[in-house]
Order: structure tokens, then C-alpha cells, then sequence
């Protein structure tokens, strides 16, 4: 899942995936655009989506998220805030449980 | 790790303007291409064109033992050689991954003495014969002298 704070630009399930493909060229290079990258869900309220990606290809979107400085020449950042091979686990953050 | 390959074009001014900064420059530009700033980062630390021969067209590049499938395969992306304001087309063919100079050179003497044999069948003129045939004759037997191996001409057959 990741969280993307930003300025005044909102991006819609489209413009987000082209942001990721983007990141991905510039650091990765063509090899890392052909990534297959996929947008499970994305809310545009909070700006956040969860991401699929395959397990080895995992540091390379990473890196690449994290290195990500601008949209639209506005000041943006990538937040992680779960990663998990399992989609049921992004549901509930064990961290935040109250027993 | 060092990975020996030749530039073959069909324009023959090709063979007299590639210099050692011009490929390097464009195998460079490859790479970023290719693998992205990460990818030229890692292969740049210590990548250099240690030899160069223009009359055949072979390239030694050198670079890191971790780095170098990113150097392989990014080496089919070479479309073109820039110098001068001027854009020649060629692609690089690779011949052989060693891990010393020394290997390389072997496998360039080998590969220049099967390249003399292959001119000599395909060529059609009786005097380019003769002059292929001298030179064959004139190579040295021993190993160590393998400059004498790389007297190829490229007067028309190629």
C-alpha cells in the first residue's frame, strides 16, 4: 500500500499508473518500465493504492518509488506503508491491533 | 570482466572514424537507455575501452565482474556511432567474455586466423588470393606475436 502526500495535483488510477511506469524508466531504465506493474485499487481522496508487483522485482519499484521527487513540478513523495505477499494482510496493520 | 566485440557496418566510412571516446559514449548512452541511471551508475564505476582496432572493427571493453550482464545486454542497443555531427549505423556483435586480457587475445588469434581462412574461400579475385595467401603464410607460429594475426584487409571483400 502506498500513500502519495502531495500539493494540489490529484491524479486519477491512470495518470498515478503512468507516475510509477515513469519512476520506474528513469531510474531502471527500459528493463524497468517493462516491469509488469499492476493497480490493484486506488482512492483519489487519500491518494493512496495498493501495488502488485512480482517478488522479484520488488527492490527495483521500490528504489524507484522512493526516488521519485516530482509530479507535475510540484514537490511529491512516495510513502510505504505495508508491503506483504499476501493481499489479505494489507487489510488490518498488526501494529495498530488494540487487544 | 572482459568482453570482446566487433562493430560491423555497411558503411565502410564507418571504420575510419570509430575512436575509443565515441564508442564509449555511445555504449554508455546504451546502457542509460537500457537500465536507467541505476544501470549506468553500476556499469561506469570502472568501464573503459581498453582496445580498439579500426581496421577490423574489434572493441575490448572492460568493466566489473557484477556489472557485466548489465554491459551484454545492453550491447544489441547500439544502433549507431556519432562523431563529427554525423550518425553512422552499425551494431556490435559480442565474440567473447573473458576474464583477462590475456584470454581475449587468445581467443582474437583463433578468431582472426578463422576469419583469414573463411576471406580466402569467399573471395573471387585471383589477387586478392595471392595477397590473402601471403599473409596467411606470413602469420607466426607462435602465440605471443598476435599482432601479426590481425592483417586482415578490408579492400573490398568485406
Amino acid at each position: 500500500r502506498r500513500e502519495l502526500p502531495d500539493g494540489g495535483a490529484r491524479p486519477n488510477a491512470a495518470q498515478f499508473k503512468q507516475l510509477v511506469v515513469t519512476a520506474l524508466r528513469d531510474l531502471h531504465g527500459e528493463v524497468g518500465a517493462a516491469l509488469p506493474v499492476d493497480v490493484l485499487t486506488y482512492e483519489e481522496k487519500t491518494l493512496s493504492a495498493i501495488l502488485r508487483v512480482i517478488s522479484s522485482g520488488l527492490v527495483k519499484l521500490w528504489s524507484a518509488l522512493t526516488l521519485l521527487g516530482f509530479y507535475q513540478n510540484r514537490r511529491c513523495a512516495f510513502r510505504v506503508l505495508q508491503t506483504s505477499p499476501f493481499l489479505l494482510a494489507l487489510s488490518g496493520n498488526s501494529r495498530e491491533l488494540v487487544l | 570482466r572482459y568482453v570482446l566485440c566487433e562493430v560491423v557496418s555497411e558503411d565502410p566510412r564507418c571504420r575510419q572514424c570509430i575512436e575509443d571516446r565515441t564508442l564509449g559514449l555511445a555504449v554508455r548512452d546504451a546502457i542509460a537507455r537500457v537500465h536507467g541511471d541505476y544501470g549506468l551508475a553500476c556499469c561506469s564505476v570502472s568501464f573503459t575501452v581498453k582496445y580498439l582496432n579500426a581496421y577490423t572493427g574489434t572493441v575490448l571493453l572492460r568493466c566489473r565482474k557484477d556489472s557485466y550482464r548489465l554491459l551484454c545486454s545492453a550491447l544489441p542497443f547500439v544502433r549507431y556511432l556519432e562523431s563529427r555531427a554525423q550518425r553512422y549505423p552499425c551494431f556490435l556483435n559480442t565474440l567473447h567474455v573473458g576474464g583477462t586480457v590475456r584470454t581475449c587475445q587468445k581467443f582474437l588469434i583463433q578468431y582472426n586466423r578463422t576469419q583469414l581462412l573463411r576471406l580466402l574461400q569467399t573471395c573471387t579475385n585471383e589477387e586478392e588470393r595471392q595477397c590473402i595467401q601471403k599473409s596467411l603464410l606470413s602469420c607466426s607460429l607462435t602465440e605471443e606475436q598476435s599482432q601479426s594475426g590481425d592483417e586482415e584487409e578490408d579492400d573490398g571483400t568485406e
